[in-house]
């Protein structure tokens, strides 16, 4: 196994452990928890890729700086979406006194 | 791949797993700490001790506190709630198909498996050149959208704080009505 399918084969797996918390989880912090972890699964493939997949008529060091900077935007934007996200619960929570995700149906009609 | 590549991938796993499937919110978000540190490890043995740096300062250092932070200032948050065994099922049998098929594709498919490996570490310097160069519109951007964000987190947080209590305005309703009756 080459170190790339290694590293891509976790990042699968902290994906779909993410996706997991998503779906199952009823606790709006827990939810964001996969959340976080599917971006860090995204991150972790670009640089993956960026060290080991650069394609053959691609200077190595230029991909590598490409993969760094996306990974680095993607945790940029992790932030912002974190604070909103908590800023948001907060609310739910100052609203409803819960932050259960199934008692959060008032627009459903 | 090294032992401690492994190592750190095994842990990796292990913080990820523990922080989806404890149900108490708080050893919830630890292991999401103990997974984000490994991954930061990882970054660094990819030849980016930068990024891992940046992953320790902003997600162990900042996310996860700031979910303490969610947690202590909201006491049902900490709560984890009971789910049904069928919804655990059903999201566990969605993202094993979403690995399955994944892992799959990764170990039948290695297009770019006998690329040129990138040289060892690289200097933060050229991460800034290529961010103030060629990336300059996009951290521009960045830098804009985080500004949204404080803003718009301020305002959602704090701006209903009056609206809290609804008592108030039926209070002071009532009083006047009081006073119009006699």
């Amino acid at each position: 196994m080459t170190p790339l399918t290694a590293f891509t084969l976790l990042a699968a797996a902290l994906f779909a452990m993410g996706l997991y918390a998503v779906l199952a989880r009823r606790n709006l912090i827990a939810m964001l928890i996969g959340i976080e972890l599917m971006l860090n699964a995204a991150s972790l493939n670009a640089l993956a890729f960026g060290r080991y997949g650069a394609l053959v008529d691609v200077d190595p060091a230029l991909a590598a700086v490409s993969g760094q900077l996306l990974a680095l935007f993607i945790i940029g934007l992790a932030a912002a979406e974190a604070a909103i996200a908590l800023a948001i619960i907060l609310a739910v929570h100052r609203h409803r006194q819960s932050v259960d995700v199934d008692a959060l149906d008032t627009l459903q009609g | 791949m090294s032992v401690v590549t492994l190592v750190l991938m095994a842990l990796c796993l292990l913080g990820a797993l523990v922080a989806v499937s404890v149900r108490d919110i708080v050893h919830a978000i630890f292991g999401l700490a103990t997974a984000l540190l490994a991954l930061a490890g990882l970054f660094t043995t990819l030849g980016s001790p930068f990024v891992g740096a940046m992953e320790v300062l902003i997600y162990v250092g900042g996310i996860s506190v700031a979910m303490i932070f969610a947690v202590m200032l909201s006491p049902q948050a900490g709560k984890g709630l009971r789910e049904t065994p069928a919804r655990r099922f059903g999201a566990a049998v969605i993202a094993a198909l979403f690995f399955a098929g994944t892992g799959l594709a990764l170990l039948n498919d290695t297009p770019v498996a006998d690329s040129p490996e990138a040289p060892g570490v690289f200097a933060p310097a050229a991460l800034g050149h290529a961010l103030l160069g060629d990336w300059l519109i996009a951290f521009e951007v960045l830098s804009l959208v985080l500004l949204l964000a404080i803003i718009g987190a301020v305002l959602i947080a704090v701006r209903e704080a009056p609206a809290r209590d609804p008592a108030a305005p039926q209070n002071s309703q009532a009083a006047t009505g009081e006073k119009v009756a006699p």
